[in-house]
């Protein structure tokens, strides 16, 4: 039961940590990302053919996968936003987000095509003895969400972070200002890229498997949930919307006993179809979410 | 290659109908409804029942199929939409990104993963200069051309198409004209049912029935639309020919799995070079 609770606690940490990135793209920048599970695996696959084909360390790998999201969501939004508005952006990560998919996919000399990568190494796998490792990863896990958490924390408060939701608001007012807009939200959508190549590195350590299936595109469904439940902007409440999604998810397993008619692939689809009740539920009635965004305030004495 | 472009010609055709679906519905709602791909395979799976399940004839359950389509669409618009409509696009895209998870999966609650057909004979192919037709083919050619025709008739000669267009161009002035705009959209959603029910059978007719079987074709119909213009008829019609004959000749030169590559070259180019599509009005910013 314990170490099924930190499992739990592990698989909660990096969707929060996916959540955050959402977050900080969507709730914070106004930029929705469609293709989050596309970016997500490109930040897993990274991650693991950096340590199997090219022989990096964990550390190494996991930068590396920052850095190619990053990359590929800058340039991404560099091109789609140098012309159009809000509305072609989301189609494009869909299709993007897609692609990247359907690459997992059939490259099959690269990332083994349906069978997956196995074997993805873990950050001081060989050092720590097997029974113990779950409670490091668990740590490990935990201190990245804290870090994600303080980083966004003080990016979201710094003058960018300022300059971000005045984008968000009125990016019109923002580029009268003589803010470059373009740039502005090229670099929301790279930093949010970087912390999905986080989550997704810490998902290979996690699983030490990884194949297209664990990328459909649930995983999106998922992390909207979260972002919509615990309140757009609201950085706390991303990693409590996280929580509670995972916990409902993995609670629902139990679904299977109280009704045995349910096959797994019907199970399947009632998550689904809560998440995608709630996500609507949550936007009609309490479009705020459980939490605020953080907001400046004086005091007047 | 002949017999390659054929079947393009008919991928197009099919995907004329929820682009224009797609057209429509971003004009007068103003924004792109991600459900729609889950809207074509709920409507497909409705005409299976009453088809296979029932034994009516397909025809005549892609009729019923298509009415209750129109019908279910106005109301999901009140129940979802409705709500939302004053709190921009963006929260109204992800609620369709919701609506489309709850529609493709009730699909998959009642019909399960596994791929079905519909009941319909097997004919002959016809040939015709070396390019091999089937009987399923000619029918989504004739079926797509008529609704194309009759949604044509509609927007350009009936009050309620005119309406809808001016609904579109623009909603202060078309209100101001004393037009009911609840009712336009009503309408709207009524008839990108019935489109998006027919593209959903003729997709099962030419594949086959599966829960993703519409949100696959997500990325090619948003394409066919802006290809040819988000919020233009013609544009989306001329737009889907032109994914589809590209999208299946290219199979001879880029391996078929990245086909859906196709659309996402057709977005950036036109974004690039002409971002208010091939017969799209230039973009205002109002």
């Amino acid at each position: 039961m314990i170490s099924f609770l930190i499992l739990i606690g592990i698989v909660i940490c990096f969707s929060a940590i996916l959540a955050l990135a959402l977050n900080f793209q969507w709730g914070l920048g106004g930029m929705v990302n469609f293709g989050l599970t596309g970016f997500y695996a490109l930040g897993a696959y990274s991650s693991a053919l950096l340590m199997l084909k090219a022989g990096a360390n964990t550390f190494v790998a996991a930068l590396g996968a920052m850095a190619i999201v990053a990359a590929v969501c800058g340039l991404v939004a560099f091109v789609t936003l140098r012309v159009t508005e809000e509305d072609y952006f989301a189609i494009v990560t869909l299709g993007v987000g897609e692609m990247l998919r359907l690459v997992a996919l059939n490259e099959d000399w690269l990332t083994k095509g349906a069978l997956g990568l196995t074997g993805v190494p873990r950050p001081f796998g060989a050092a720590i003895p097997p029974q113990y490792y779950q409670y490091f990863l668990l740590a490990l896990a935990m201190t990245l969400l804290l870090a994600t958490l303080w980083f966004l924390g003080r990016l979201a408060r710094s003058p960018f972070g300022r300059l971000v939701r005045a984008v968000r608001e009125d990016d019109v007012v923002a580029a009268t200002l003589g803010k470059n807009v373009l740039w502005v939200r090229v670099r929301i959508f790279a930093i949010g890229g970087a912390i999905i190549g986080l989550a997704g590195s810490l998902h290979g350590f996690y699983y030490q498997y990884i194949d297209p299936t664990q990328f459909s595109n649930i995983v999106i469904a998922y992390a909207f949930m979260a972002v919509i439940a615990g309140g757009r902007g609201a950085h706390r409440g991303a990693i409590l919307g996280a929580a509670i999604v995972m916990l409902l998810l993995e609670g629902s397993r139990f679904l299977k006993d109280v009704i045995p008619a349910l096959d797994s692939d019907r199970l399947a689809a009632i998550r689904v179809i809560m998440i995608g009740a709630g996500l609507i539920l949550l936007l009609i009635y309490r479009p705020q979410g459980f939490f605020r965004e953080y907001r400046l305030r004086a005091d007047f004495k | 290659m002949l017999q390659t472009a054929f079947n393009g010609v008919v991928t197009g055709v099919i995907m004329a109908l929820p682009a224009l679906a797609v057209t429509l519905l971003f004009g007068v709602l103003k924004f792109p409804n991600f459900a729609v791909g889950a809207m074509m395979t709920v409507a497909a799976y409705l005409a299976f029942a009453l088809n296979a399940q029932l034994g009516w004839p397909l025809a005549a359950a892609t009729v019923a199929a298509a009415v209750a389509m129109g019908a279910l669409c106005i109301g999901i618009d009140q129940l979802t939409f409705r709500p939302l409509r004053e709190r921009g696009a963006i929260t109204l895209m992800v609620a369709s990104l919701g609506l489309g998870f709850i529609l493709e999966n009730v699909a998959r609650f009642a019909y399960g993963n596994t791929a079905r057909s519909f009941a319909i004979e097997l004919a002959r192919p016809f040939r015709f200069a070396d390019v091999r037709m089937n009987h399923e083919q000619m029918i989504t050619i004739a079926v797509s051309s008529a609704a194309m025709i009759a949604m044509w008739v509609l927007l350009t000669r009936l009050p309620m198409g005119r309406a809808m267009r001016a609904v579109a161009d623009n909603p202060s002035l078309a209100l101001v004209r004393g037009i009911e705009s609840p009712r336009v959209i009503r309408w709207t959603w009524f008839l990108a049912g019935v489109l998006l029910a027919l593209g959903g059978v003729l997709i099962g007719m030419d594949r086959a029935l599966e829960p993703p079987m519409g949100s696959n074709y997500l990325i090619s119909v948003f394409g066919a639309a802006i290809l040819g213009g988000l919020g233009s008829p013609l544009g989306a019609f001329v737009g889907a020919l032109v994914i589809g004959v590209v999208s299946e000749l290219s199979t001879l030169v880029i391996a078929p799995n990245y086909r859906i590559g196709i659309p996402l070259l057709a977005i950036a180019v036109i974004l690039v070079f002409r971002p208010q599509g091939l017969f799209g009005q230039p973009y205002i910013r109002r």
